[in-house]
């Protein structure tokens, strides 16, 4: 009966939605950096240890208001005791265990043994239990047993809480593990030095009268601050027998010191390149609205250099190391992950439908183009792909993969030849309009409702005034472009009007668009 | 209006857009090619050439200065060798290149090319511009190369036009119908925007040319009503 009550339990705990995204919530608010109001739990908490260790200073000389007492010792340990029961729940799912067990042991037509699942249960949350994080999250409630006073000094325990919420710290652990061995061998010598010179120097010292060295305890804390090369001084040896040991110690300690700095530098200096792409791909799963550049060649640094003009944000992906090094030194994001791969977008957390604007495949290989095309819409059908064209006849393969806009150079060149022959300084005028690199240049402004509200049709526009020409109105409504529009033609949300001046007369007239409704 | 003829030096891809987008430009042109392989093998009718040719083959063909040659090697350097010596030997001739970044066409440039398209920049342009600006982007193209009525036009002002003597800022350029003036040409070839501060005491002069754009029938007329010729 209890048995069946406890399946039928575990079930409905496995398939309530409403039990099922709770869980999930809470999971991301403790466990999920990119959860985005995971930061505010973080910074409450961390605010929480540096009250607690701010009272427990105060407390040591001066008399603690009873209230702010009251909210260190239990308000704050009650938070962190919630804190651990919720991580200590979302830290595996007891329900899933026991419907585990229950259908292995339908399927092979046994009795559900229960006792099987509680054991497994028992397993994983021991583990949890007595990981390094859980029991420093253990020691920092213990200061609510304040009548305890050794256990209030439990509440330096909170301290250490910080390294969950920094990453920094983490980071710092996780290069300093990588080195595990060279510290342990390092550590040993350094036990048997200290353990040899701290019997030597007792054995030489104690008995001595004069000398400050009476016992092992002295000893071994004078061998310590030696070899550390601290040399407090307070301690000395006054026999010269206890000075050669002193002298061996000495340079023993400088060996130590040389050889933990050069294997901190040397862990920082192997893995930096990896936590620098940690924390690149990290700020790349915040970023939205950026252009996704796979590749990096002549065209493609091109590209990134006019968009980063004008302050758009790139990223690029390419799998020649070479490539990713020259975009770097260019100032550009670039990481080494092959833009053709499925593998490359899960490991960088991309999310191509909410973050990217667009994907440039602008390597100078119609293959290689075309694979990045089918792996990108393999992922997302809707995202703009625009693509270089390398070879006329590949125009109709790059289209089958997808891509929505092709930009074939030698057509363009053929193009540009002909106008540049038949209409030579029209030409000029229409590539300088074009052109980044040019004062005049034309912009499209597009007509919000503030604009309209303050000019109702293009006559009102007042353009001349700022010498900007407008070219045309496009409508969005119906989709068409009408040149020099009449007078009278009505602007509507959504349209956009094309303005060309110079660059700083063309803001000045966007800003007096926007601003007039201000002066009225 | 045809001309007479073009010269296209190397076998590629650009050089084959070339041809393509000139043969209803010139009444002559030829292709030229460094591989004796392509003489046989290639579509079009090509003839060989050498770096080290004095180009006294080419020199009967070069009649005025109607001529132009295309240099559309893909080795940089190469290209610049070719561009120069063609200068050398033929001083009128109009000579346009293909770079693949900004500091090759600089060099071609210095090497004696009248136009130099630098194709990684134009690519790099044309790129940004649909990222960036997709309407004006369509709409410049369509104007430039004529896919719809929409034209841009080189109106010369004739002696008798009717804009002579006046100065531009005096001109109301927004109150002609249907068009808009986007720039002006004048003797010394150079072109500044219509409303460039140094262009505005400029006075419209015999040979100063307006590039407008705007649908045929509307540029016919403000030629009509300025009293000029295209």
């Amino acid at each position: 009966m209890l048995k069946k009550l406890i399946v039928d339990g575990a079930y409905f705990l496995q398939t309530s939605k409403r039990y099922q995204s709770s869980k999930e919530f809470f999971y991301k608010l403790l466990e999920n950096d990119k959860y985005r109001y995971k930061k505010y739990v973080d910074i409450l908490m961390v605010t929480l240890i540096f009250i607690s260790v701010g009272v427990l200073i105060r407390e040591v000389k001066y008399p603690v208001n009873d209230y702010l007492l009251f909210f260190s010792t239990y308000i704050i340990s009650f938070i962190f005791f919630i804190e651990y029961i919720l991580r200590l729940w979302v830290s595996s799912s007891m329900s899933e265990i026991i419907v585990n067990r229950a259908e292995h042991d339908s399927f092979l037509s046994r009795d559900i043994s229960l006792w099987k699942a509680f054991y497994k249960i028992a397993q994983v949350k021991i583990k949890y239990i007595l990981s390094v994080r859980a029991i420093i999250d253990l020691l920092a409630i213990l200061p609510f047993f304040h009548e305890l006073r050794l256990l209030r000094l439990f509440i330096l325990f909170r301290v250490f809480k910080l390294f969950r919420y920094a990453r920094s710290f983490q980071t710092l652990a996780g290069v300093l593990a990588s080195k595990k061995f060279e510290f342990l061998t390092l550590g040993m010598f350094a036990g048997i030095v200290i353990f040899v010179s701290s019997v030597l120097i007792y054995v030489m010292e104690a008995n001595n009268p004069s000398s400050p060295i009476n016992t092992l305890f002295e000893a071994v804390y004078w061998s310590i601050v030696t070899i550390s090369t601290v040399g407090y001084g307070d301690v000395t040896p006054v026999t010269e027998e206890g000075r050669l040991v002193a002298m061996i110690v000495i340079v023993a300690g400088i060996a130590v010191l040389a050889f933990t700095t050069s294997l901190v530098v040397s862990a920082f200096t192997e893995r930096l390149n990896e936590i620098r792409e940690v924390k690149t791909i990290e700020d790349i799963s915040k970023l939205k609205n950026f252009y996704l550049v796979c590749g990096y060649e002549s065209v493609a640094r091109e590209v990134c250099k006019k968009l980063s003009k004008k302050k758009k944000k790139i990223i690029i992906l390419d799998d020649d190391l070479e490539r990713v090094e020259r975009a770097k030194s260019d100032g550009f994001v670039a990481l080494n992950y092959s833009p053709g791969e499925i593998d490359s977008y899960k490991k960088l957390n991309i999310d191509i439908s909410s973050q990217v604007k667009a994907i440039l495949c602008l390597r100078e290989d119609d293959v290689e183009n075309v694979y990045t095309a089918l792996t990108v819409r393999a992922l997302d059908s809707e995202v703009f792909l625009l693509s270089l064209l390398m070879s006329d006849s590949n125009h109709k393969k790059l289209k089958f993969a997808g891509i929505n806009k092709l930009v074939y150079p030698q057509e363009l060149v053929g193009m540009m030849t002909k106008e540049l022959v038949g209409k030579p300084v029209a030409f000029e005028v229409i590539h300088q309009l074009r052109s980044e690199n040019n004062s005049v240049y034309i912009d499209e402004i597009a007509v919000t409702q503030r604009i309209v509200e303050n000019f109702s049709c293009i006559k009102d526009l007042g353009n001349k005034e700022f010498r900007v020409i407008v070219l045309g109105l496009y409508k969005s409504t119906t989709d068409e472009f009408l040149f020099k529009p009449e007078g009278d033609t009505k602007l509507e949300v959504g349209d956009y009007i094309l303005a060309i001046g110079y660059t700083m007369f063309i803001k000045e007239f966007e800003f007096h668009l926007h601003a007039k409704v201000l002066n009225v | 209006m045809s001309k007479q003829t073009a010269f296209v030096f190397g076998y590629n891809q650009y050089a084959f857009e070339i041809l393509e987008n000139l043969k209803d430009k010139y009444t002559n042109i030829k292709l030229y090619s460094q591989e004796e392989d392509n003489l046989t093998s290639s579509n079009y009718e090509v003839s060989l050439f050498d770096l080290s040719d004095d180009w006294s083959s080419i020199e009967e063909n070069i009649s005025n200065k109607d001529s132009i040659a295309f240099c559309t090697l893909e080795d940089d350097a190469q290209n610049i060798f070719l561009t120069i010596s063609l200068r050398a030997y033929f001083d009128d001739l109009k000579i346009i290149a293909i770079a693949s970044n900004k500091e090759n066409a600089n060099k071609l440039t210095m090497a004696g090319a009248n136009k130099v398209i630098p194709i990684v920049e134009s690519t790099a342009d044309i790129i940004t511009n649909i990222l960036e600006l997709p309407i004006s982007n369509t709409v410049l193209h369509s104007i430039l190369f004529e896919e719809n009525d929409l034209k841009i036009a080189q109106i010369v002002l004739g002696k008798n036009s009717s804009l002579l003597g006046e100065k531009i800022v005096n001109v109301e350029w927004e109150s002609y119908k249907g068009i808009n003036v986007l720039a002006l040409m004048n003797e010394n070839m150079s072109h500044d925007f219509i409303y460039a501060l140094n262009l505005k005491q400029h006075t419209l002069s015999e040979n100063d040319t307006l590039i407008v754009v705007g649908y045929e029938k509307d540029i016919q007329g403000f030629k009509k009503l300025i009293g000029s010729e295209v």
